[in-house]
């Protein structure tokens, strides 16, 4: 079983990517741009490498947090300029020497040119083998504040291995050479050599466990100053997902709410008036437990939660007019795929945001007590349903008990409505259209008053 | 005094192909030249909103059509024309003076490229001209030109103000000596330069007129008939879609004492396709274009509001039913204006609860049927406001588009019936899919899992 489970990746979509705005460099308020602020562009390759690749075994989640937790709380800053590292990046990955003799002939030559007046190389490599020694000194500096007593390190393999390097015989001239200028070229060819042949595959590594850092630090920063909190992962036999405070983190001035799912109650029926912020609050949910599954910091207070093997969630479903389709239709076959989702993968995390809104209320009535009484009965996955139809929540309310009934209500201050986004029991019956449309004066604007 | 159409109505229509699939303009864009594409374009930029200038259009299409005259240029000529007119450079004005041994030389070595696309332009300018005569000629023996009239005597007053008899003195040359070239290249790039540009518009025009027609009678179209009759404001017979391939046709008809069509259907029975087809209907109307029916009569509109498509705006954090109540809102500004718009709304308020879904209809269609100059055809699913409002108006007209259930697959017939209909299939689409046994089956499989 758990072998199996190891070599299932994470299931997810387009539709649920986009729904939840999760990925994209560029895209306005993307998840992934909000935790990118990593300084090296190795940094962001790892961290995307992270959003691509979520863990499904509760251990590797737990492992990983507690990482960043680590560095949230030691609340350490990137030891290297970022100027510094662009070039010994440049510099370190830039050759690869086949043999010795090459290396020398290569160093050779660069002072032949040198000597002739052609200059240019020797400086940028001279540049670059100097910002490698600064890297170094700095990397040494960082390394041994990691060793101020401290009994649970899980970065501990990662500086074993750091001073190991650092430590290496052939690089403690880096810590003599306080004038680097000075280098004559006995010296520039030996440390070339030594830097870009002998210790190649040493100093790649090094490459790499600078890339974890920045982006440790990275997550720690996002998550101390978005004030996230790190989620608990437990082993996906029991389903539960448990959150305390969640909000979610494009939001300004969030309210947070708490939400629980288990195997008694793996469904929310979840109602309120347009506005009420039903569509933010599933998404949410769904942006905490994709991040959960990296072993990020979450937008929760508390979170403790079974891993899951996918999320799909029905939030813009578009019509397919190429296809034919119509609104409704393309929501049938939505629901089509996730119920198949649900019978080979039975833990699956599933959003429907606003239930067959593209057809009539009798028929939507009949679909969304039906769908729902069915996904009720798979214990192992969470279902969060929101519609319109409060009709079909009294109906589920009589005879289902595996559905929890929420709602976000709406206060009306005179003609305005309020929206206080705090989840409360039951069904709302707010309806708050006609008040809308009546702000927006449209019966006078007919009637001819505004002109 | 213009038709109004915003990028919304546009996009539903398909006008310029957005969604993908066959544009309307793609399907009508068949001209020979490059200026009557751009032309075609223009008209379906500005739709016209005058009874006789849109009549004047249809007819003069038409009457291309019926006289099956075909385009009567070589389409090549304008490209090399085009550019050669748009050379006003007065230093590359040819001169007597430079008709020298060396140029000759020059030329015999095939090196005085300059003057070779001077003399090109000429020849091509010369045989268009040439053409022009000729088909003004033939027109003007056709019978019934009343409607192309103004355009001929344009293309009259253009040969006879230039005095361009002696373009039929170079008729069909290849090759014209320095001197005539460089007098006639004087004349028609510099001299006349203008009116040899009106002359192409003229052509371009010619162009989209024989195009359209040619269109028409491929598809079977029909032209429809401005008028300014206020009590029939749009009627159509044997109406379809034109990307609909053996569509079923309807006959539309909206006059004074019915304002507004209140239609009703199932998913999927065609409601938006045929309000798809009104709204194409019309604006192709008021291009002045033939239509896809056999006969249509409208009262010229002022302009044209659709919403069936309507994105929500997530970015600036409108729901559904906000950008529908904008939207309305958007139109109730326009239909106070007193002017005649047609107006178009499929599944109004589907956004929104059912009852305030209900509550908004009523109220909002009520203040709509009151204003009588405009037009409105309205689709939804809520039937009970139908019901509400059939007893209350009387200039509403209530028509639906049936679904006839054989056995456990809904057909659909696609034709309009008076009336309004409470077909509901979504249940029964949902059956069709299997999505309920898929789950049901699945628990047999939980359970021997466990078993195992």
């Amino acid at each position: 079983m758990k072998k199996n489970s190891l070599l299932m990746s994470f299931l997810i979509d387009k539709q649920t990517l986009d729904d939840l705005n999760i990925l994209g460099k560029y895209a306005v308020n993307s998840i992934y741009s909000l935790f990118n602020v990593v300084i090296t562009a190795g940094g962001e390759k790892l961290l995307n490498k992270y959003f691509h690749n979520l863990l499904n075994d509760h251990e590797s989640i737990n492992k990983r947090s507690q990482l960043f937790c680590f560095f949230q709380n030691g609340d350490y800053q990137f030891p290297i300029k970022k100027e510094d590292f662009v070039l010994a990046e440049a510099y370190l990955t830039q050759t690869n020497y086949s043999n010795p003799l090459n290396a020398f002939l290569h160093a050779t030559r660069v002072q032949f040119l040198r000597k002739i007046g052609l200059d240019k190389e020797y400086q940028i490599l001279k540049e670059g083998m100097i910002a490698t020694t600064k890297v170094f000194r700095s990397l040494t500096t960082f390394g041994e504040t990691f060793d101020n007593g401290l009994v649970q390190n899980p970065f501990a393999l990662q500086c074993e291995t750091l001073k190991t390097i650092l430590n290496n015989k052939q690089l403690q001239w880096i810590k003599k050479s306080e004038t680097d200028d000075k280098i004559t070229f006995i010296q520039f060819a030996k440390y070339d050599y030594v830097l870009r042949y002998a210790l190649k595959n040493e100093l790649a590594e090094l490459l790499h466990i600078i890339y974890e850092i920045d982006v440790n630090i990275a997550v720690a920063k996002v998550a101390e100053k978005e004030g996230f909190s790190y989620a608990k992962a437990y082993s996906k036999e029991r389903n539960f997902l448990s959150f305390e405070e969640l909000f979610h983190p494009c939001v300004n001035d969030a309210v947070g709410n708490d939400i629980e799912f288990s195997d008694e109650k793996n469904v929310v029926f979840l109602t309120g008036a347009n506005m009420a912020g039903k569509s933010t609050l599933m998404k949410a949910i769904g942006v905490a437990v994709y991040l959960a599954h990296m072993g990020f910091p979450i937008p929760a207070k508390k979170f403790e939660f079974s891993v899951k093997d996918g999320i799909f969630t029905s939030i813009n479903v578009p019509d397919n007019l190429h296809l034919g389709y119509s609104h409704f239709y393309a929501e049938v076959l939505r629901v089509k795929n996730i119920a198949e989702a649900v019978i080979s993968n039975r833990y699956l995390l599933i959003l429907f945001d606003e239930l067959f809104k593209g057809t009539n209320v009798k028929d939507a009535y009949d679909a969304t007590v039906h769908i729902t009484k069915a996904f009720s009965k798979k214990i192992f996955s969470s279902f969060i349903i929101s519609t319109h139809i409060m009709e079909a929540g009294v109906a589920l309310q009589k005879e289902e008990t595996q559905i929890q009934f929420l709602y976000l209500p709406t206060v009306m201050k005179g003609v305005i409505p309020i929206y206080t986004y705090k989840l409360q029991k039951g069904i709302s019956d707010d309806r708050h259209g006609m008040v809308i449309i009546g702000n927006e004066k449209i019966i006078e604007i007919i009637n001819g008053a505004h002109l | 005094m213009d038709f109004t159409v915003d990028k919304q109505t546009l996009d539903d229509l398909n006008i310029f192909g957005k969604q993908g699939g066959i544009s309307i303009y793609n399907f009508f864009c068949s001209t020979y030249t490059k200026g009557g594409a751009l032309l075609l374009e223009k008209m379906f930029r500005y739709p016209l909103a005058d009874k006789d200038e849109i009549n004047n259009r249809t007819d003069t299409i038409r009457f291309f059509q019926k006289n099956k005259i075909t385009f009567p240029f070589n389409g090549q000529l304008f490209d090399i024309v085009d550019k050669y007119l748009q050379n006003t450079d007065v230093r590359s004005k040819l001169s007597n003076e430079e008709d020298t041994l060396k140029r000759k030389f020059r030329s015999a070595i095939g090196v005085e490229n300059e003057y070779e696309l001077l003399h090109k332009g000429v020849i091509a300018m010369i045989e268009i001209i040439n053409s022009a005569k000729d088909f003004i000629h033939q027109i003007k023996k056709t019978a019934s030109f009343k409607s192309y009239e103004e355009d001929v005597e344009k293309f009259e007053f253009i040969f006879k103000i230039n005095n361009l008899d002696w373009t039929q003195k170079e008729k069909n040359k290849k090759h014209l000596r320095y001197p005539e070239t460089a007098k006639y290249d004087r004349i028609l790039r510099f001299e006349k330069n203008r009116e040899m540009r009106i002359l192409l518009e003229l052509i371009f025009r010619l162009d989209v007129f024989i195009s359209v027609g040619n269109i028409s009678t491929t598809y079977g179209l029909t032209y429809a008939k401005a008028t300014n009759n206020v009590d029939k404001k749009i009627e159509i017979k044997d109406l379809y879609h034109l990307n609909i391939k053996d569509p079923v046709k309807n006959d539309v008809s909206i006059g004074k004492n019915s304002n507004m069509i209140f239609l009703t259907g199932a998913n999927m029975a065609g409601k938006s396709t045929l309000m798809k087809s009104i709204g194409i209907a019309v604006f192709l109307a008021h291009v002045g274009f033939p239509v896809p029916a056999t006969a249509m009569e409208f009262c010229v509109q002022d302009g044209l509001f659709t919403t069936i498509n309507l994105p929500d705006n997530m970015n600036v954090g409108y729901s559904h039913f906000y950008a529908e109540v904008l939207r309305v809102k958007k139109i109730a500004y326009e239909v106070a204006k007193e002017k005649k718009f047609l107006i178009i709304f499929d599944e109004l308020f589907r956004g929104t609860n059912v009852k305030d879904a209900y509550d908004a209809t009523v109220a909002i269609l009520e203040a709509f049927a009151k204003r009588e100059q405009s037009t409105f055809i309205i689709s939804t699913h809520i039937i009970e406001a139908g019901e509400t409002l059939m007893k209350k108006n009387d200039n509403i007209k209530f028509l639906y588009l049936p679904t006839k259930m054989e056995g456990e697959i809904p057909a659909y017939t696609y034709t309009l019936e008076e009336g309004i209909t409470n077909d509901r299939h979504g249940m029964v689409i949902i059956r069709n899919e299997k999505i309920l046994e898929i789950l049901n089956e699945e628990k047999q499989l939980t359970y021997e899992f466990f078993n195992r």
